[in-house]
């Protein structure tokens, strides 16, 4: 049985911590809102801003139960570039940092845990309480002492008995979740760094990963209003409909961003409803609505595509290893027929179906990389990883070779973790408003984790001259971005791409367009192109392919060098194989040339042995994937 | 303590936090019963409290068969919840003792979280840290890029006696021209090295360099630099950020070090 004493001494140390939250620090009123009209906007775009939307800290249960003791406040002074010491002691800093953040603590976590205690008015009606409350406020030696007192009390069963209240616990949810609020606000620097509020949305059925990150546009004014929506026991349409009512009810907006798909187990992209019934277009429409992006890389692996899936495409197969073997704490495996649900690629060619047969595409999202990172430390650097939660910092040495947390000792290791992605975002200025938009046009693209800049639009009269002119603006005025849609006519479309290297990183070996498109008969395909490459004269198409760009890693050492590959590829693309009024999408794949990836950075500074095939995947390719620009037949 | 190494699964700690919160969650929910007794009660109160809750959740009523599902949830849970205890799954355990100490933590700083300091405070807590409030440099200056250093170089004897600059360099995807543009902001788009060897330049109206870059080569031309808007307004929301983080770091030792002073311990070497 459980004792008294434990549940009332937590409930009291709880309420006198959380009776400090009640007030919150008043804050600029550019800083609390969603940053519209605080900062001067340029005419277009004009650079990525770059971000973590999807970074837990001691909120989230689980990061506190693998033993995270930072919490919002750090991970907000981490993102923004200061140095915070991490959990397990050593001090951690972004070489770079970054420019938004959403914390994403698990929606039920965050009322869960702050639940297993009682609220500020339990105290203030019992005079024991009250005067502890009052001694907590004297002074941090006075607060001490009143804990001290309340654990004997409650140890000798001595404690008063507590009202109850039946608003209690959505009490401290909310307070929770002001504060939280407020503290985003505090950090929120319109033109500097967005503080973006957000939650994650954890529906497992049966351990397949249906995870959603939601994300506000809006400041504490908004966001207060509502409480993050829980995910046991409701279903995906309930979080658009929660989604819905909070835009209806405050003028506010949110968007829902699907991740790990997989780790879903075919679930996260099916052809049909949930329940296996036929797919309606309402559902399509709903979901096309609430969910303009996915992230299709994080720390647990890569959601691009899978080799089964791509056979052609010879640079599938990233971040896959490990993660293919079943959903995710590895209860039910993965077999070849659950795969086309799982990843990105095939969800757009899926799409495409479906809104041939709907008139609605629940799958014409943007991509976006992030963390996932449980340790309240938004990193996705290969060279400054501080693991995906706090049990695999880089204080234990052996983590890239160890077993991990979820499906210990069945085929997962260490080394199967990537340093996690980034969310670029093309933005006018760095507001929450302006990236928040950004999302919802989906002009955004993913990285894992490198910070080149990639540009493209979509059109049908661009021309290699528009290189020497401000090609920019005519971009805009005459085709779409990124995330943008074009009426499929007779005309093949063309796409102007760049792509420019990461300014502290490495090289990159090529860029490539990956269409999706339904063929005469109505089938879902796929082709992957290789547009423009470095050294285009020396590495001459041989048997269909493009030649290796090369690998300057010196595997003893976790270096590279910049003497192969090229700083910027550019180019105007036209699709050789259009078919008039084909329904289509076309995204832009770029690759660095191989560089080093965290495992080896361990395995060299700690004197780590990999095994082979660790050692063989410890060397990568690392890219970026940009949102799609659809082609669709005129209605 | 030597304890089984399932105990160390972090998914463990999880499930069993899991187990606790639903078991908080029936112990606020209001029904005050004993945890060892074998009678659930779902009375007309409690099932008010689960249509209370579903409608703050969902912003409308349950239906009749919503309502019945979150009873038949509610039951689900209270029953493993009180199986939980019987096996005595609250006991020695990590994740509560972890919450306790952190919540100790919390509390010693709480009185710091409240507080508002107000202006002289914080002007003494910036004069005793400048160092991390530097003032912040805005430039505006014109870039010519070249893959070699030696074309840069060639570059810069041209670039003197013409009239257009633009078109000079070789074509790149960067920006020509930067306007007031921040230390921040030149580092995120060209890059560590040439953001810190401009810094050090000194303006002027004619081409200097070249400057290296991740790219390559650039000739620049830094027309105005301008301290960035760093008065004690500017600053005051920071300032303030860091002065109440420092305070709850602060209050958190002093609280620490009067705790542990009356403990004797004794560690065995």
């Amino acid at each position: 049985m459980m004792r008294n004493w434990t549940k009332f001494a937590l409930a009291g140390i709880s309420a006198l911590a959380l009776s400090a939250c009640d007030s919150l620090m008043p804050v600029d009123e550019a800083q609390s809102g969603d940053g519209e009209g605080t900062i001067e906007l340029a005419e277009f775009p004009d650079r990525p801003y770059w971000g973590d939307t999807h970074l837990h800290t001691d909120n989230s249960i689980d990061a506190f139960g693998f033993g995270v003791r930072l919490g919002p406040e750090e991970a907000l002074q981490f993102a923004r570039g200061d140095t915070v010491t991490a959990t397990t002691g050593a001090e951690a800093k972004l070489a770079r940092p970054l420019d938004f953040l959403v914390i994403a603590d698990h929606s039920d976590g965050l009322g869960a845990t702050r639940r297993l205690y009682d609220a500020p008015r339990f105290l203030i009606q019992d005079e024991t309480l009250l005067r502890w409350h009052d001694m907590m406020h004297e002074s941090p030696e006075q607060s001490q002492l009143a804990i001290a007192e309340l654990i004997t009390a409650a140890a000798n069963g001595d404690l008063p008995e507590a009202l109850r209240d039946p608003e209690a616990s959505e009490e401290n949810t909310r307070d929770i979740w002001t504060t939280h609020l407020g503290t985003l606000d505090r950090y929120n620097t319109p033109g500097e760094f967005s503080a973006i509020a957000g939650f994650e949305w954890t529906l497992m059925p049966d351990g397949n990963n249906l995870h959603r990150v939601v994300m506000f546009r809006d400041g504490s004014d908004r966001t207060s209003q509502v409480l993050p929506f829980p995910g046991l026991s409701t279903t995906a349409e309930q979080l658009w409909d929660y989604m819905a009512a909070y835009a209806k009810d405050t003028g506010g907006q949110a968007l829902a961003i699907p991740h790990n798909s997989n780790l879903s187990n075919g679930l996260m992209f099916e052809m049909t409803m949930p329940d296996g019934s036929p797919m309606t277009a309402a559902y399509a429409a709903k979901r096309a609505a609430a969910e303009p992006v996915v992230e299709v890389t994080q720390i647990k692996g890569d959601s691009e595509t899978h080799p089964f899936l791509s056979p052609n495409d010879e640079m599938a197969g990233f971040g896959v290893k490990g993660w293919e073997l079943g959903n995710l704490p590895l209860t039910a495996k993965t077999t070849d027929d659950m795969l086309a649900g799982s990843y990105v690629r095939e969800a757009l060619k899926r799409g495409l179906s479906l809104e041939e047969q709907l008139g609605a595409n629940p799958y014409a999202f943007g991509m976006v990389g992030s963390t996932d990172s449980h340790t309240s430390l938004a990193t996705g650097d290969e060279d400054n990883f501080w693991g995906k939660h706090t049990g695999n910092e880089p204080a234990s040495e052996d983590r890239a070779v160890a077993a991990q947390n979820l499906g210990t000792r069945v085929g997962r290791f260490g080394w199967n973790y990537l340093a996690g992605g980034y969310a670029a975002a093309w933005a006018r200025g760095n507001t929450r408003a302006e990236i928040f938009d950004a999302f919802q046009r989906r002009e955004v693209y993913a990285t894992t984790g490198p910070r080149m800049s990639v540009r493209v639009f979509g059109g049908f009269g661009f021309e290699d001259a528009d290189w020497d002119g401000d090609w920019v603006r005519k971009g805009y005025s005459e085709g779409v971005p990124m995330g943008g849609e074009l009426t499929s006519g007779a005309d093949a479309p063309r796409f102007m791409i760049s792509a420019l290297k990461d300014p502290d990183g490495a090289n990159l070996d090529r860029v490539q367009i990956v269409k999706g498109y339904l063929d005469s008969a109505g089938e879902m395909q796929e082709q992957v192109y290789d547009v423009v490459w470095s050294d285009m004269e020396s590495r001459a198409v041989f048997g269909g392919k493009v030649p290796a760009v090369g690998d300057t890693v010196d595997r003893e050492a976790a270096t590279y060098t910049n003497d192969i590959g090229a700083a910027e590829l550019r180019s105007v693309w036209t699709d050789p194989d259009f078919a008039e009024g084909q329904r289509a999408f076309y995204y832009v794949r770029v690759l660095e040339i191989p560089t080093p990836r965290w495992s080896l950075f361990d395995a060299v500074r700690f004197g780590i042995t990999l095994s082979d095939e660790a050692m063989a995947d410890s060397v990568a390719q690392e890219r970026a994937y940009t949102s799609p620009i659809w082609l669709r037949p005129s209605a | 303590m030597t304890m089984p190494r399932w105990t160390r699964e972090p998914l463990v700690h999880f499930l069993i936090a899991g187990a606790l919160v639903y078991a908080f969650f029936a112990w606020t929910g209001g029904t005050a019963v004993d945890p060892s007794s074998r009678v659930i009660d779902v009375d007309r109160n409690a099932q008010a409290e689960l249509a209370l809750q579903f409608e703050r959740t969902m912003g409308r009523s349950p239906t009749d068969a919503e309502l019945d599902a979150q009873i038949e949830q509610y039951v689900r849970d209270e029953v493993l919840y009180r199986e939980a205890l019987r096996l005595g799954l609250d006991q020695d355990d990590a994740i509560v003792r972890r919450r306790l100490v952190s919540k100790m933590d919390m509390a010693a700083g709480a009185a710091a979280e409240m507080a508002e300091p107000d202006d002289a405070t914080l002007q003494a807590f910036l004069d005793d840290n400048k160092e991390r409030y530097q003032t912040a440099l805005n430039s505006s200056f014109d870039q010519l890029y070249f893959t070699d250093k030696t074309a840069a170089e060639a570059a810069l004897g041209r670039v003197l006696g013409s009239d257009g600059w633009q078109g000079i360099g070789e074509a790149i995807s960067l920006p020509p021209t930067m306007k007031s543009a921040s230390q921040r902001d030149i580092r995120a788009q060209f890059g560590e090295e040439f953001s810190g060897v401009l810094a050090a330049l000194e303006t002027g109206e004619d081409w200097r360099g070249p400057l290296r870059s991740g790219f390559g080569w650039h000739i620049v031309r830094l027309r105005e630099r301008s301290a960035g808007e760093t008065g004690f307004d500017a600053l005051r929301q920071q300032l303030s950020n860091d002065w109440r983080s420092a305070q709850v770091a602060e209050r958190k030792e002093r609280a620490f070090d009067l705790l542990r002073d009356a403990y004797r311990i004794e560690i065995d070497r």
